[in-house]
């Protein structure tokens, strides 16, 4: 009994961790070079319905992965020439083009996917760990994005805190102004990570899909986008603790579907492990208080030259 | 939108964030201000490029853009009934704007409105359905909105007060907050109160609690004065009282605000109670007014959301928030007909919202400053 439920309890939070963990990757990336993404929301949206729309019209799953990621691109670069090049206020625009996106992919839904079923991606039997008894039954339930999102992390942690780039991105987060002085390119570096941010974010999204039912339905991202920020916050921007962050987050998650196989949690309302997740968020966010936003966070950053002609 | 924030008289416009998550405006001091006199180049040249943009979108779609632009005027202003729509809708974006503007005036991001509309809304409908029947026609309805108003204030307190006294980032905790309060309202419709007849809402508040209509043949109820008076009190909050000084203090200048004897916690927790009461009224306004029951489907409305692009279009000016909420709620109402009548989808209305509010800072109709680092 209780193997049954510690395996449905694993097997299913790690799969539900992929997406959260891809957008707070993302988000790690484009918050160390100091643009704070509130509209990783938006975009795990589009990553998703856009994962969906290809994936219901061509059968092809990859293609609709890839096309997932080019939507994250694309609208990394909307983003970019938002935040980075115009300056517009991070937090406010972010927002505002979540909305955009929960409008758009309503339409989209309306009147193109409208309730169309995509295939989805199948569990991959792993070679070598997928023979040990007890793990084998958790790992080999997850589907091989599971693994691109591990392997992402170790590559997002070595790149940014082991690489040359990786050390000019923080810097443009920290002190963009020195920075500038110093030679680097705050808005080519910033622009770099926002794009490749939203990226992350939009195969999250599409992750969401394919790792699911198929189906996507308007607000299909319920607020995974926001708790990949505060994942953010938890892990201190280190992209491998945002691996134990983001499963903590599916773990909580993936409470609702074992809690109806223990009697003991039979009174608590359904709703209850709903709200959960959320929960979790607020809580870990609390109790993570010397966690600092890299100095730069928020301000768009131009070059003083440029500040003073207005 | 015609209240400029020129010559330092204006009040509640200073607008700062303090993204650090530590403590009041001790590190990662991004203070920034809502700045400039109003260039009417910057706001026709918003208007242009978001027509464009919505063109595009609308082409894309197979519509007809002029067909979708007649559409939302008439079906918005057209008609008495949708008229009345309007208003009642534009009464609702003024609540959760307000809940949006007064804490970013003291630079502090309520993005929780959302949340602390459906608080008061869970409050509203639990008194309209538990209080004795017999209770008279105007105490029932004074403490239904009474009701509301504190619960979103409990409700939108919690993040000030995680901000205040233990430096937690606002943003995370009063978006997630939302979360927790659409399930708290998920809850009460479907355990607590379910309507038999209809799925995911709650039963209907008795006659008693229902706010009196002022304008029957449009719908139009007592609920417009709710948000006429809010945005007038809160109007009186901000520039005419001592708390509205310090919340305006603490925007332009949190670090002198607290070195001139500003208690920025207090002030904090404040501007958040603040801002949950108007948007718990929201609530109270949907449950005792629109709907007199609690439907789950308020949470695709976004309104607490759109209070957000409301209260920028205001820029943060309590009173022009009345003016900016009917505008939006304009779009909005006009969108829902828009699938019968020129085959888009009623979500249109958000897109066309959040284009606009997004081009009017690309113009720099709408500019922060920033201190740099």
């Amino acid at each position: 009994m209780t193997e049954v439920v510690l395996i449905t309890l694993f097997g299913s939070g790690l799969a539900l961790m992929v997406p959260v963990l891809l957008a707070a990757l993302g988000e790690a990336i484009s918050e160390q070079a100091g643009v704070l993404n509130v509209g990783i929301e938006g975009t795990m949206l589009f990553g998703a319905a856009i994962c969906a729309l290809v994936g219901v019209n061509t059968g092809n799953v990859p293609l609709a992965l890839l096309a997932g990621t080019a939507t994250g691109i694309a609208a990394g670069i909307v983003l970019s020439v938002l935040y980075v090049r115009r300056g517009t206020d991070q937090i406010v625009t972010g927002l505002l083009f979540n909305i955009f996106a929960l409008g758009v992919t309503g339409i989209l839904t309306a009147q193109v996917i409208i309730g169309n079923t995509a295939p989805t991606l199948s569990p991959w039997t792993v070679p070598l760990l997928g023979r040990i008894p007890k793990l084998r039954e958790v790992l080999n339930e997850q589907n091989f994005l599971f693994w691109i999102s591990l392997i992402l992390a170790v590559v997002i942690f070595y790149v940014l805190r082991r690489t040359w780039w990786g050390l000019y991105a923080r810097a443009a987060g920290e002190r963009p102004h020195a920075s500038s002085s110093a030679g680097l390119d705050v808005w080519r570096l910033r622009y770099t990570a926002v794009i490749a941010g939203n990226a992350l974010a939009g195969l999250g999204g599409a992750a969401l899909v394919m790792s699911t039912s198929g189906r996507f339905i308007p607000g299909f991202t319920s607020g995974r986008g926001f708790i990949a920020l505060g994942v953010v916050v938890v892990a201190r921007w280190n992209p491998l603790w945002v691996v134990g962050v983001a499963g903590l987050f599916g773990l909580s998650q993936a409470l609702h579907f074992v809690s109806g196989l223990i009697d003991f949690f039979d009174p608590v309302p359904d709703q209850f492990w709903l709200a959960l997740p959320y929960l979790v968020t607020v809580a870990a966010v609390a109790v993570s208080r010397g966690s600092r936003y890299p100095a730069a966070v928020g301000i768009p950053w131009r070059e003083p030259a440029a500040e003073a002609r207005g | 939108m015609s209240e400029g924030n020129g010559g330092g008289s204006a009040a509640g416009t200073n607008v700062s964030s303090d993204t650090a998550g530590n403590g009041a405006g001790a590190r990662g001091l991004a203070r920034l201000n809502l700045v400039g006199a109003i260039r009417h180049g910057d706001i026709v040249g918003s208007i242009l490029l978001t027509m464009a943009v919505m063109a595009i979108i609308v082409v894309a779609f197979g519509g007809n853009p002029w067909t979708v632009a007649r559409t939302i005027i008439s079906n918005s202003l057209g008609q008495e009934i949708f008229l009345g729509q309007t208003i009642m809708t534009a009464a609702i974006l003024t609540l959760t704007g307000l809940a949006a503007a007064i804490p970013f005036t003291a630079r502090l991001w309520n993005i929780g409105g959302e949340g602390q509309m459906f608080a008061g809304a869970v409050v509203a409908v639990t008194l309209g359905i538990m209080l004795p029947e017999g209770t008279s026609h105007g105490l029932f309805v004074l403490i239904l909105i009474a009701g509301a108003a504190s619960g979103g204030a409990v409700w939108g307190s919690v993040p000030g007060l995680l901000k205040a006294y233990f430096g937690i980032n606002e943003i995370v905790t009063s978006l997630m907050l939302n979360f927790l309060a659409f399930f708290a309202a998920n809850y009460v419709v479907t355990v607590a109160w379910p309507e038999i007849y209809a799925q995911l809402q709650s039963r209907e508040i008795h006659d008693n609690a229902r706010f009196p209509d002022f304008w029957a043949s449009a719908k139009v109820d007592v609920s417009v004065f709710v948000a006429l008076a809010t945005a007038v009190a809160a109007w009186l909050l901000i520039t005419r009282t001592s708390l509205g000084f310090s919340i305006r203090s603490i925007g332009a200048n949190p670090r002198a605000a607290r070195l001139a004897g500003v208690r920025t916690r207090l002030v904090t927790v404040s501007s958040f109670a603040t801002a949950g009461a108007a948007g718990g009224l929201a609530g109270a306004v949907t449950v005792g007014g629109i709907h007199h029951d609690l439907a789950l489907d308020l949470w695709i409305s976004n309104y607490g959301y759109v209070g957000i692009a409301v209260a920028l279009l205001a820029r943060l000016n309590p009173m022009a928030v009345l003016p900016a909420a009917f505008i939006f709620s304009t779009l909005r109402v006009g969108s829902n007909s828009l699938q019968a009548a020129a085959g888009i989808s009623s979500s249109f209305g958000e897109v066309l919202i959040a284009t606009f509010v997004i081009m009017l800072m690309v113009t720099g109709a709408i500019k922060f400053r920033y201190a740099q680092h």
